[in-house]
């Protein structure tokens, strides 16, 4: 590490008053760090370098200031400077694969340039472009520990799959709440990856600071800041899908295509900026009646009022149309060919059905740092979600909103103390045909607060949250969380302990469809699931180039929502609170980076044991990924690989009643990059073994898809 | 640690990790069959005293109790699986045509192939005729060949006494 101190320049401090302190954070090849925090610990300084490495931080007391950089994947930097009315810190990064963000559980709230004391796993926008994915589930499968099963999230084997009628894991944009109003899902296509910064994901209960649906786990999606000048970014794609492997198998005569574009366009100063995104894509699918349609519309603006208040807004509109293979087709359900199941075709029964889908938030935040001791902020939001299932057997349609508003205050009344307080409110309805029209409103109160003893670090904090439906009795549910840090053997040893919560969704408690020939029936009388997670983790540097990161974690839930049969005067299905359970595992990574800036390698375990066994959780779930980047081309040319294993689940749901077919999941992609300074060209080469699996019952997962990028920035 | 081994390390193990083949296509009926075979979809509650459930061919309808035991074909059949919905079934047959093609469930007891062996079998169901499906529909075995997609529906909570279909003189 260097720091280059370029020095004092005698510029007008920003209206506002106070010294600004402004630089860049480049690596050693001199090429910007895009979302490297800068920052003057224990105060509420701080700020995110943009596309050109740039940040400014205001407003600086005069005297003597200690500034620190960090990003993932780089050694943080810190040096001291003294700053009258405006001064300049420039900072060069040595890479490190090891390093994660320093931030504060997963959000934008405080960073404290410390470990944190619960997991974290983080997905970097280089990790986005270098996988050429289309949605952020894509990106945010190989994490370690996570697993997408249709599109539902599962940290730690926390959610199971209960086909989108829930989520234990929250979704946060920018730290505003995106699940889904009425079936608290969450929609990963909601955003175009091309303007998300970073990915955060919470493994564990955090219900303490953010509510219902942080049972399991929270995933924090930090889209770009929008830099100063003009910019603009094409990113176009193609692919094609993989022919079934047998002849027996096949559905059409052609080969299945897919392809998009997305288009970007910003411009900033440093006291206004603003960028608007679209995009398009079309896939025929790999599989019967797959096909899908998407457009996007984004949109993120910034205005520095003054030199302490920044207002960010924020939006997105997006419009699906899209085939949906219910379940594949068994035998007699189709043209079988004389095969007892045919995974690429579906029962002819349920041809034709189709969902169209539109949905969109807005969200606004306003920033205030009164002083290097106390910030506050305000933030308001609404998301909409409205689908339409077209069937032959019937047409559903939702239409859900979920208006919420917050505020908070940070203070660091010493440099080793900082404390967090804010307040909540969610209202959420929902209009539906399978749902009703009801509402829901959720008020809650809560406080965080860290101290520094000596190189320990410690946190404390608790959430009361109140729950009413259709505006009736209030239920109150309370998450306390402690956790902390301490340098052990060389590395750190982090512990916490919390308790989480989910609310039942409107959709649990009042859905009245059919499915799968079933009769689901409401239950009005649902309860909150709670659960105690515990975690004890350590982190530590061996070998040289090799970094261990393990963790026990244990979790015991009471009240989870699971699909019950119900003996009627025929056999109906109902959501109810039926399960105690206890889900404990242990998470072990290994980084390794045997050529640094070249080769980097990541081993990542988690082994899983639920009581009683859970539908959906595997055993064993493995990630191995390497890059190279040959030495000696200055890095245009990658090569990457994934690798996934997850071992066969022993349990699903609805047992004896659906086609029991599953096997491991053993998925390897392949990727090669070409970059330079405007260009970047990407080849995936997913499921390159073209592996057949399924995740769920009935529901075949991707084919091999080789998919070309390419993309132009200016 | 140089780069040839981590490169031949990854694709090792990947390699092991992946040879597995998934899901494979699988035909209703074994290559090189000659018989019939289809499917079984089960319904209804498996009672407690389930021994087994085969499958089972007649040349022509049984009229006495005495063919309904000494006539089936195979003389012995096997069990089929009844604990998932749905089961495949491939047994073998002489080419001919056969006029009822049934799924038996047994009770819990010892056969003795005699008229008594009905107080332990019921008829789960049958292959019925495409064109009135309250009667049993005749299958005709090729030559060489099979007969494929002989499919029909066992419901445990109704399965009938051989009576029901066959006068019986039982001791």
């Amino acid at each position: 590490m260097h720091v280059a101190l370029i020095g004092l320049f005698a510029l007008q401090a920003a209206a506002g008053g106070g010294g600004v302190v402004r630089g860049e954070v480049r690596d050693p090849r001199g090429a910007p760090i895009r979302g490297a925090v800068v920052g003057v610990p224990g105060t509420t300084l701080y700020a995110f370098t943009d596309a050109a490495g740039r940040y400014r931080l205001a407003p600086i007391n005069p005297g003597e200031v200690r500034v620190r950089a960090a990003a993932i994947g780089y050694a943080a930097a810190t040096t001291t400077i003294t700053v009258a009315d405006s001064a300049r810190a420039d900072f060069t990064l040595d890479p490190s694969p090891f390093e994660l963000t320093p931030l504060d559980v997963v959000s934008t709230k405080v960073p404290h340039f410390g470990e944190p004391s619960t997991s974290v796993a983080q997905v970097s926008a280089q990790d986005i472009a270098r996988r050429a994915v289309n949605t952020v589930d894509e990106a945010i499968d190989k994490a370690a520990g996570v697993q997408i099963l249709n599109g539902q999230i599962n940290i730690r084997g926390s959610t199971g799959y209960v086909q989108g009628l829930n989520s234990r894991v929250l979704l946060l944009v920018d730290g505003v709440p995106m699940n889904q109003g009425d079936r608290g899902g969450i929609n990963w296509d909601l955003l175009p990856v091309d303007q998300i910064e970073r990915v955060d994901i919470l493994k564990g209960a955090g219900s303490s600071l953010y509510g219902s649906a942080a049972l399991g786990g929270v995933v924090n999606l930090t889209t770009r800041d929008v830099p100063t000048g003009f910019h603009t970014r094409l990113r176009v794609t193609g692919g094609v899908f993989a022919d079934p492997p047998h002849p027996e198998w096949s559905f059409r005569n052609t080969t299945g295509t897919a392809g998009g574009a997305d288009l970007s366009a910003s411009y900033g100063t440093e006291t206004a900026a603003g960028r608007v995104a679209f995009g398009a894509r079309h896939s025929d699918g790999y599989r019967q009646q797959d096909a899908r349609d998407h457009w996007q519309l984004a949109g993120k603006g910034r205005w520095q009022a003054t030199a302490r208040t920044r207002v960010d807004v924020s939006g997105a509109w997006a419009v699906d149309r899209y085939q949906v293979p219910l379940a594949w087709c068994s035998r007699s359900e189709c043209d079988d060919r004389g095969q007892i199941f045919q995974p690429f075709k579906v029962d002819t029964t349920e041809l034709g059905a189709r969902t169209d889908s539109r949905k969109g938030y807005v969200s606004a935040q306003l920033r205030t740092v009164a002083s290097d001791k106390f910030a506050w902020q305000a933030r308001g939001s609404w998301l909409r979600t409205n689908f339409s299932d077209y069937r032959r057997s019937a047409t559903e349609a939702s239409v859900a909103n979920r208006v919420g508003i917050e505020a908070r205050a940070e203070a660091h009344p010493d440099p080793a103390r900082t404390v967090l307080v804010g307040g909540e409110a969610t209202f959420s309805d929902v209009t539906s045909d399978i749902f009703g029209t009801h509402s829901q409103s959720e008020f809650a109160a809560y406080g965080e607060s860290e101290q520094r003893i000596g190189p320990a670090r410690l946190t404390a904090g608790a959430r009361l949250d109140y729950l009413a439906v259709d505006a009736g009795s209030l239920t109150a549910v309370v998450s306390p969380r402690v956790g902390g840090t301490v340098p052990l053997a060389g590395g750190t040893l982090r512990a916490s302990v919390g308790r989480g919560f989910r609310a039942p969704t409107m959709a649990e408690r009042f859905v009245h469809t059919f499915a799968a020939g079933f009769e689901i029936i409401p239950n009005p009388t649902l309860r909150p699931e709670t659960g105690w997670s515990m975690e004890l983790g350590h982190t530590t540097p061996v070998l040289g180039p090799v970094r261990i990161d393990a963790a026990l974690f244990w979790t015991e839930a009471r009240d989870l929502i699971e699909p019950t049969l119900v003996v009627d005067t025929t056999p109906k299905i109902q959501l109810q609170n039926v399960t105690r359970a206890r889900i404990a595992g242990l998470d072990a990574t290994l980084l390794a980076a045997p050529i640094p800036d070249h080769l980097t390698a990541t081993l990542a375990y988690t082994y899983l044991t639920t009581q009683p066994v859970l539908a959906f959780r595997p055993t064993h779930l493995l990630t191995a990924s390497a890059d190279y980047a040959p030495a000696g081309t200055g890095g245009a040319w990658g090569l990457g690989a994934d690798f996934r294993f997850a071992s066969r689940p022993e349990r699903i749901e609805l047992e004896g009643f659906v086609d029991p077919r599953r096997v491991p999941v053993r998925v390897l992609d392949l990727r090669a990059s070409w970059t330079s300074r405007q260009f970047d060209v990407r080849l995936l080469m997913a499921n390159a073994l073209n592996y057949i699996y399924n995740l769920v019952p009935e529901t075949l997962a991707p084919v091999r898809t080789i998919t070309v990028t390419a993309s132009w920035s200016y | 640690m140089s780069l040839r081994p981590a490169v031949a390390l990854v694709a090792v193990v990947s390699a092991a990790l992946a040879c597995d083949a998934g899901l494979e296509p699988e035909p209703i009926c074994a290559r090189g069959l000659v018989g019939v075979c289809g499917t079984i979809r089960f319904s209804g509650t498996v009672p407690d005293s389930t021994d087994n459930v085969f499958v089972a061919a007649y040349t022509s309808f049984p009229q006495t109790c005495t063919q309904l035991i000494l006539n089936r074909r195979p003389f012995i059949p096997s069990s089929v699986p009844y604990t998932d919905s749905v089961s495949l079934y491939s047994i073998e047959l002489l080419p001919d045509t056969y006029e009822w093609v049934l799924a038996v469930w047994k009770k819990v007891g010892t056969l003795t192939l005699t008229a008594n062996d009905t107080n332990l079998l019921r008829v789960a169901g049958y292959f019925r005729s495409p064109a009135d499906s309250t009667l049993p529909g005749s299958v005709t075995v090729p030559n060489g060949g099979v007969a494929d997609s002989v499919d029909f529906r066992v419901n445990f909570d109704s399965l009938r006494p051989a009576t029901d279909f066959v006068t019986c003189t039982l001791r």
